[in-house]
């Protein structure tokens, strides 16, 4: 009974130190850099452009990030601008009110 | 008898006292009244002040030092100094970054206030579509609004790559498309309140229980019609995501001279020309050091984690209700902003925006800047408007 006891004290121990060390491991998230990179080159161009009104030359510096790899287009008709990098990786952000600015789809 | 009454009365003048709002001349609703520094007897103060703040060194795309787009300074509920650089002009909308965290909590104290929420109030009460996840459902609004969820988060930005950031993914990557959902489903590490961990997720959450509570009342627009108009901040933009959620951690769009009126606000003990727009005390409590703060700041041990556990920083300056404060964070330790008065607090943000509180001195600052290379510190920029607003 008594080895018994220990035993299982051993191991809800042991099994308390590993979700102890379980809980300080980093987490790491889903995301590649483009995929990143292109949803900020959509959100804060679109943002820049139509909530702050600063002008393209202003917004390419502003929303300029590292690696820059992302690339962007404005259409200020339908106030939406698109993020791409490489071809395959793309991100559309537009502009909804002037109350709530812009919203990364 | 006659005693009890005289005491009855004057419990009830005390308190009358504390609810009343603080008498103004006028209140800028509509537009800040002005009443500039002498430029001949301040100039060396001017100059101190501009070189420091205005200043650009280097080629503008090596974005290089302190890159100032506005700085208003409101003495006595009137500007004293007003100046923009980098193309920008009064009428320019700054991006808050993290000072809508505090935008976000002063919207909770509006619903408090209004009787619409309460800080101990389980966040499921206000998110109902969590009421499944007894996790989420342990946690309080109070929780959230003192950084002390329990949640996982890695408030990390570039240091260790983008993939361990809990708050890039959040608007940018895997979780942007429903950011609150990105925050609460996070596992739970602590329990809630037992330690202060910085969090734009825990922001947005606020944002959102805020939110919650104010629209079931006042519609859609809530936020402007319960807060922004009233004090006259006319054209805010608060941003939301897919899930119609807004970006309270992060992206609050107004003009410097709105932003000096959310500062005035909190100066004048939450009052807004006779109106009572936060809770008696609410000022003070989200200007005093919260439970979860001082229950632990971080890990302030001084040893290094391994490369992959993720070590919480060691907070060096004191948290209320998502405002930061000009306290000593623990015992023989300096408070953190040195040359500024103790009763100094402010709404800080990242690249350098900040609103900057100092009733002892009836002083608001509102800064909004581009600076990458680190943001300007509270401290300096304290130390060179004291003498240009004191006699």
């Amino acid at each position: 009974m008594t080895k018994t006891l220990l035993t299982a004290s051993l191991a809800a121990a042991l099994l308390g130190t590993g979700c102890a060390q379980d809980d300080a491991k980093l987490r790491t998230y889903d995301n590649n850099d483009l995929e990143l990179a292109v949803g900020n080159a959509a959100k804060m161009n679109c943002t820049c452009r139509f909530v702050m009104l600063r002008d393209e030359a202003y917004c390419a510096d502003w929303v300029r990030a590292s690696p820059n790899v992302a690339r962007f287009a404005v259409d200020e008709a339908n106030k939406t601008v698109v993020g791409t990098a490489f071809v395959s990786w793309t991100a559309k952000a537009r502009y909804v009110d002037d109350k709530h600015g812009c919203v990364l789809e | 008898m006659n005693r009890l009454l005289f005491l009855s009365l004057a419990v009830t003048s005390v308190l009358a006292q504390a609810q009343q709002c603080r008498a103004r001349a006028s209140w800028p609703t509509e537009k800040w009244p002005e009443a500039l520094v002498n430029p001949t007897a301040k100039a060396a103060e001017l100059k101190a002040l501009e070189d420091y703040a205005f200043t650009l060194v280097g080629k503008p795309e090596e974005r290089k030092g302190y890159r100032t787009n506005a700085l208003v300074v409101v003495k006595n509920g009137a500007i004293v100094y007003e100046k923009y650089a980098r193309g920008w002009d009064a009428s320019g909308r700054q991006l808050s970054w993290s000072v809508a965290k505090s935008v976000s909590s002063t919207l909770a104290g509006v619903a408090v206030q209004q009787g619409l929420m309460n800080l101990d109030d389980s966040v499921c009460k206000h998110l109902p579509e969590y009421a499944d996840d007894p996790v989420v459902c342990a946690i309080a609004v109070k929780h959230f609004l003192t950084f002390g969820s329990g949640l996982q988060w890695q408030e990390e930005y570039e240091d260790k790559g983008y993939q361990v950031s809990s708050v890039i993914a959040m608007l940018f990557g895997v979780g942007h498309k429903d950011q609150v959902r990105h925050v609460l489903t996070h596992r739970k590490l602590r329990e809630p309140g037992t330690q202060f961990v910085y969090s734009t997720g825990d922001a947005h959450v606020v944002g959102a229980l805020a939110k919650k509570a104010l629209t079931a009342k006042h519609g859609p627009d809530a936020f402007w019609t319960q807060l922004f108009e009233p004090i006259g901040m006319k054209n805010v933009v608060f941003e939301e995501d897919l899930a119609g959620s807004p970006l309270g951690g992060s992206f609050v769009y107004a003009t410097a001279r709105d932003f000096a009126k959310l500062g005035y606000l909190m100066l004048n003990d939450g009052c807004w020309n006779d109106q009572r727009l936060l809770p008696v005390g609410w000022v003070q409590r989200a200007t005093t050091p919260s439970e979860t703060f001082r229950a632990n700041r971080g890990d302030c041990s001084g040893a290094t984690l391994p490369a992959n556990e993720f070590q919480l920083p060691c907070e060096g300056t004191p948290n209320g209700y998502m405002w930061w404060l000009n306290r000593p964070p623990a015992d023989g330790v300096e408070k953190p902003w040195k040359d500024a008065p103790d009763d100094t607090y402010a709404a800080l943000g990242h690249w350098g925006q900040r609103i900057i509180v100092i009733p002892s001195e009836d002083l608001v600052i509102a800064r909004n800047g581009d600076d990458r290379e680190g943001s300007i510190p509270v401290n300096e920029l304290v130390k060179l408007v004291l003498p240009l607003v004191r006699p």
